[in-house]
Protein backbone atom coordinates (compact mmCIF):
# COMPACT_ATOMS: atom_id res chain seq x y z
CA UNK A 1 0.00 0.00 0.00
CA UNK A 2 2.48 2.32 1.39
CA UNK A 3 5.19 1.53 -1.81
CA UNK A 4 2.18 2.12 -3.92
CA UNK A 5 1.25 5.16 -2.59
CA UNK A 6 5.27 5.92 -3.13
CA UNK A 7 5.35 5.35 -6.76
CA UNK A 8 1.78 7.14 -7.23
CA UNK A 9 3.84 10.40 -5.78
CA UNK A 10 6.40 9.80 -8.62
CA UNK A 11 4.87 9.65 -11.09
CA UNK A 12 2.57 12.79 -9.95
CA UNK A 13 6.05 14.92 -8.90
CA UNK A 14 7.36 13.70 -12.50
CA UNK A 15 4.08 15.19 -14.42
CA UNK A 16 4.37 17.50 -12.20
CA UNK A 17 7.65 18.95 -13.41
CA UNK A 18 6.69 18.24 -17.13
CA UNK A 19 3.67 20.68 -16.45
CA UNK A 20 5.72 23.33 -14.79
CA UNK A 21 8.58 23.69 -17.56
CA UNK A 22 7.46 21.98 -19.91
CA UNK A 23 3.47 23.06 -20.96
CA UNK A 24 3.03 26.30 -18.31
CA UNK A 25 3.80 29.50 -20.47
CA UNK A 26 6.14 31.71 -19.91
CA UNK A 27 5.05 34.07 -17.61
CA UNK A 28 4.60 38.11 -18.90
CA UNK A 29 5.35 40.07 -16.16
CA UNK A 30 7.91 37.97 -13.96
CA UNK A 31 9.48 35.47 -16.59
CA UNK A 32 11.02 31.97 -15.79
CA UNK A 33 11.09 33.09 -12.27
CA UNK A 34 7.69 32.68 -11.88
CA UNK A 35 7.91 28.81 -12.17
CA UNK A 36 8.85 28.86 -8.41
CA UNK A 37 4.93 29.08 -8.06
CA UNK A 38 4.48 25.71 -8.72
CA UNK A 39 6.70 25.08 -5.79
CA UNK A 40 5.90 27.82 -3.44
CA UNK A 41 2.07 27.24 -4.14
CA UNK A 42 1.23 23.54 -3.73
CA UNK A 43 3.76 23.42 -0.66
CA UNK A 44 2.11 25.96 1.25
CA UNK A 45 -1.57 24.46 0.57
CA UNK A 46 -0.20 21.18 1.65
CA UNK A 47 0.76 22.85 4.89
CA UNK A 48 -2.74 24.19 5.59
CA UNK A 49 -3.82 20.15 4.48
CA UNK A 50 -1.42 18.80 7.22
CA UNK A 51 -2.04 21.19 9.94
CA UNK A 52 -5.66 20.74 9.50
CA UNK A 53 -5.03 16.84 9.74
CA UNK A 54 -3.69 17.38 13.29
CA UNK A 55 -6.27 19.21 14.22
CA UNK A 56 -8.91 16.76 13.60
CA UNK A 57 -6.99 13.99 14.96
CA UNK A 58 -5.86 16.37 17.78
CA UNK A 59 -9.71 16.57 18.63
CA UNK A 60 -10.36 12.73 17.78
CA UNK A 61 -7.25 11.57 20.76
CA UNK A 62 -8.68 14.20 23.29
CA UNK A 63 -12.26 12.28 22.53
CA UNK A 64 -11.86 8.80 21.83
CA UNK A 65 -8.16 8.33 23.33
CA UNK A 66 -7.30 6.53 20.28
CA UNK A 67 -3.33 6.24 19.88
CA UNK A 68 -4.09 6.03 15.95
CA UNK A 69 -5.39 9.47 16.02
CA UNK A 70 -2.25 10.76 17.81
CA UNK A 71 0.39 9.05 15.70
CA UNK A 72 -1.25 10.74 12.40
CA UNK A 73 -1.93 14.16 14.60
CA UNK A 74 2.40 14.01 15.17
CA UNK A 75 2.71 12.55 11.36
CA UNK A 76 1.16 14.85 9.90
CA UNK A 77 2.20 17.65 12.16
CA UNK A 78 6.08 16.66 10.77
CA UNK A 79 5.40 16.36 7.52
CA UNK A 80 3.32 19.71 7.83
CA UNK A 81 6.30 21.31 9.03
CA UNK A 82 8.47 20.03 6.29
CA UNK A 83 6.45 21.61 4.04
CA UNK A 84 5.96 25.41 5.65
CA UNK A 85 10.07 25.40 5.14
CA UNK A 86 10.39 24.66 1.80
CA UNK A 87 7.14 26.84 1.15
CA UNK A 88 9.48 29.64 3.30
CA UNK A 89 13.02 29.21 1.37
CA UNK A 90 10.83 28.70 -2.11
CA UNK A 91 9.03 31.98 -0.97
CA UNK A 92 12.57 34.08 -0.35
CA UNK A 93 14.35 32.77 -3.48
CA UNK A 94 11.34 33.93 -4.84
CA UNK A 95 11.22 37.42 -3.15
CA UNK A 96 14.80 38.12 -4.19
CA UNK A 97 14.40 38.59 -7.91
CA UNK A 98 10.59 39.90 -7.63
CA UNK A 99 10.60 42.16 -4.88
CA UNK A 100 14.49 42.52 -4.01
CA UNK A 101 14.46 40.93 -0.91
CA UNK A 102 14.70 37.32 0.64
CA UNK A 103 12.94 38.82 3.37
CA UNK A 104 10.40 41.14 4.55
CA UNK A 105 8.38 41.47 8.02
CA UNK A 106 5.02 41.60 6.21
CA UNK A 107 1.76 39.83 7.44
CA UNK A 108 1.73 37.06 5.40
CA UNK A 109 5.48 36.26 5.51
CA UNK A 110 5.20 36.88 9.05
CA UNK A 111 2.11 34.62 9.95
CA UNK A 112 3.51 31.82 7.95
CA UNK A 113 6.69 31.77 9.93
CA UNK A 114 4.65 31.73 13.42
CA UNK A 115 2.96 28.87 11.82
CA UNK A 116 6.84 27.31 11.35
CA UNK A 117 7.23 28.04 14.79
CA UNK A 118 4.49 27.35 16.88
CA UNK A 119 4.37 23.91 14.87
CA UNK A 120 7.93 23.22 15.57
CA UNK A 121 7.31 24.15 19.36
CA UNK A 122 4.61 21.39 18.59
CA UNK A 123 7.10 18.66 18.10
CA UNK A 124 10.04 20.01 20.03
CA UNK A 125 6.89 19.53 23.02
CA UNK A 126 6.18 16.07 22.19
CA UNK A 127 10.13 14.85 22.51
CA UNK A 128 10.60 16.39 25.48
CA UNK A 129 8.06 14.89 27.79
CA UNK A 130 8.90 11.72 28.18
CA UNK A 131 5.21 9.35 29.12
CA UNK A 132 3.45 9.77 25.82
CA UNK A 133 -0.20 9.50 27.07
CA UNK A 134 0.86 12.90 28.77
CA UNK A 135 2.83 14.25 25.07
CA UNK A 136 -0.05 13.18 23.26
CA UNK A 137 -2.34 15.18 25.55
CA UNK A 138 -0.43 18.19 25.83
CA UNK A 139 0.11 18.46 22.01
CA UNK A 140 -3.04 17.77 21.00
CA UNK A 141 -4.12 20.79 23.34
CA UNK A 142 -0.92 22.62 21.36
CA UNK A 143 -2.33 20.92 17.59
CA UNK A 144 -5.56 22.55 18.49
CA UNK A 145 -4.50 26.33 19.21
CA UNK A 146 -2.02 26.72 16.65
CA UNK A 147 -4.31 25.67 14.05
CA UNK A 148 -6.12 29.31 14.42
CA UNK A 149 -3.15 30.63 12.68
CA UNK A 150 -3.95 28.85 9.39
CA UNK A 151 -6.99 31.12 8.72
CA UNK A 152 -4.64 33.96 9.90
CA UNK A 153 -1.80 33.00 7.35
CA UNK A 154 -4.60 32.78 4.18
CA UNK A 155 -6.51 36.14 4.95
CA UNK A 156 -3.72 38.03 6.55
CA UNK A 157 -3.00 39.64 2.85
CA UNK A 158 -6.61 40.97 2.76
CA UNK A 159 -6.91 42.28 6.18
CA UNK A 160 -3.35 44.16 6.34
CA UNK A 161 -1.48 45.92 3.79
CA UNK A 162 1.19 43.41 2.11
CA UNK A 163 3.80 43.16 0.21
CA UNK A 164 2.66 39.27 -0.75
CA UNK A 165 0.08 39.06 -3.68
CA UNK A 166 -3.36 37.89 -2.85
CA UNK A 167 -4.14 34.03 -3.03
CA UNK A 168 -3.22 32.40 -6.42
CA UNK A 169 -6.57 29.64 -5.84
CA UNK A 170 -9.00 29.62 -2.36
CA UNK A 171 -10.15 32.94 -3.29
CA UNK A 172 -13.66 34.21 -3.98
CA UNK A 173 -14.54 34.05 -7.84
CA UNK A 174 -12.96 31.91 -10.77
CA UNK A 175 -9.22 31.90 -11.06
CA UNK A 176 -7.65 34.70 -12.99
CA UNK A 177 -4.42 33.02 -14.59
CA UNK A 178 -4.38 31.56 -17.35
CA UNK A 179 -5.55 27.83 -18.55
CA UNK A 180 -2.26 26.58 -18.75
CA UNK A 181 -0.89 27.94 -16.11
CA UNK A 182 -3.62 26.86 -14.13
CA UNK A 183 -3.20 23.29 -15.13
CA UNK A 184 -0.29 23.11 -14.04
CA UNK A 185 -0.42 24.16 -10.47
CA UNK A 186 -3.35 21.83 -9.97
CA UNK A 187 -1.35 18.76 -11.59
CA UNK A 188 1.88 20.05 -8.68
CA UNK A 189 -1.03 20.64 -5.90
CA UNK A 190 -2.18 17.06 -6.55
CA UNK A 191 1.13 15.68 -6.67
CA UNK A 192 2.39 16.94 -3.91
CA UNK A 193 -1.14 16.06 -1.89
CA UNK A 194 0.05 12.18 -2.91
CA UNK A 195 3.69 12.59 -1.56
CA UNK A 196 1.95 14.04 2.07
CA UNK A 197 -0.12 11.26 2.26
CA UNK A 198 2.77 8.89 1.52
CA UNK A 199 5.00 10.70 3.90
CA UNK A 200 2.25 10.81 6.57
CA UNK A 201 1.35 6.86 6.16
CA UNK A 202 4.71 6.18 6.33
CA UNK A 203 5.93 8.26 9.68
CA UNK A 204 2.77 6.92 11.11
CA UNK A 205 4.05 3.22 10.48
CA UNK A 206 7.63 3.89 11.28
CA UNK A 207 5.65 5.48 15.08
CA UNK A 208 3.68 2.64 15.44
CA UNK A 209 6.74 0.26 15.30
CA UNK A 210 8.28 2.81 17.68
CA UNK A 211 5.57 2.56 20.45
CA UNK A 212 6.38 -1.67 19.68
CA UNK A 213 9.44 -1.75 20.26
CA UNK A 214 11.09 -2.72 24.49
CA UNK A 215 12.62 0.40 25.45
CA UNK B 1 11.77 41.55 -21.47
CA UNK B 2 12.55 40.34 -17.91
CA UNK B 3 15.51 38.71 -16.95
CA UNK B 4 14.84 34.93 -16.56
CA UNK B 5 16.84 34.38 -12.90
CA UNK B 6 17.02 30.40 -13.87
CA UNK B 7 19.65 30.06 -11.21
CA UNK B 8 16.44 31.14 -8.75
CA UNK B 9 14.52 28.84 -9.87
CA UNK B 10 17.00 25.68 -10.09
CA UNK B 11 17.80 26.71 -6.57
CA UNK B 12 14.24 26.38 -4.73
CA UNK B 13 13.62 23.01 -7.16
CA UNK B 14 17.45 21.61 -6.34
CA UNK B 15 16.24 22.56 -2.39
CA UNK B 16 12.91 21.20 -2.26
CA UNK B 17 14.22 17.95 -4.08
CA UNK B 18 17.55 17.38 -1.73
CA UNK B 19 15.05 17.80 1.80
CA UNK B 20 12.71 15.81 0.18
CA UNK B 21 14.60 13.13 -0.70
CA UNK B 22 16.67 13.53 2.92
CA UNK B 23 13.68 13.33 4.64
CA UNK B 24 12.40 9.81 2.71
CA UNK B 25 15.72 8.28 3.09
CA UNK B 26 15.58 9.25 7.19
CA UNK B 27 11.91 7.26 7.10
CA UNK B 28 12.85 4.33 4.87
CA UNK B 29 16.14 4.08 7.67
CA UNK B 30 14.13 4.39 10.42
CA UNK B 31 11.56 1.70 9.41
CA UNK B 32 14.19 -0.47 8.27
CA UNK B 33 16.03 -0.41 11.90
CA UNK B 34 12.67 -0.81 13.62
CA UNK B 35 11.65 -3.93 11.52
CA UNK B 36 14.86 -5.78 12.75
CA UNK B 37 14.87 -4.94 16.10
CA UNK B 38 12.42 -7.76 17.75
CA UNK B 39 8.91 -6.36 18.89
CA UNK B 40 6.71 -6.66 21.78
CA UNK B 41 3.01 -6.52 21.25
CA UNK B 42 1.16 -3.34 21.00
CA UNK B 43 -1.48 -3.06 23.93
CA UNK B 44 -5.05 -2.95 23.14
CA UNK B 45 -5.92 0.32 24.00
CA UNK B 46 -3.93 3.63 25.32
CA UNK B 47 -0.43 3.90 24.88
CA UNK B 48 2.34 2.19 26.36
CA UNK B 49 2.96 4.09 29.12
CA UNK B 50 6.93 4.65 30.56
CA UNK B 51 8.18 3.96 34.19
CA UNK B 52 7.67 6.52 36.38
CA UNK B 53 9.98 8.56 37.65
CA UNK B 54 12.51 6.54 40.97
CA UNK B 55 11.40 3.32 39.95
CA UNK B 56 13.60 0.96 40.10
CA UNK B 57 14.86 -1.80 37.74
CA UNK B 58 14.93 -5.52 39.10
Amino acid sequence: MNRALGWLAVIGLAGGLIMAFGVAPREVTQGNVQRIMYLHVPTVLVAYLAFAVVLVASIAYLWRRDPAADRLAHASAEVGVLFTGLTIVAGAIWGKPTWGTWWTWDARLTSVAILFVMYLGYLLLRGMIEDRERAARYSAVLGIVAALDIPLVHFSVYWWRTLHQPPSLLKPGPATMSQGILAALLVNIVAFALLYVYFVAKRATVLRREEEVPA
Amino acid sequence: MTADHWGFVLSAYGIAAITLGAYWRHLCRRDRELAEQPSQAAPKAGHPRTKPLGSVQR
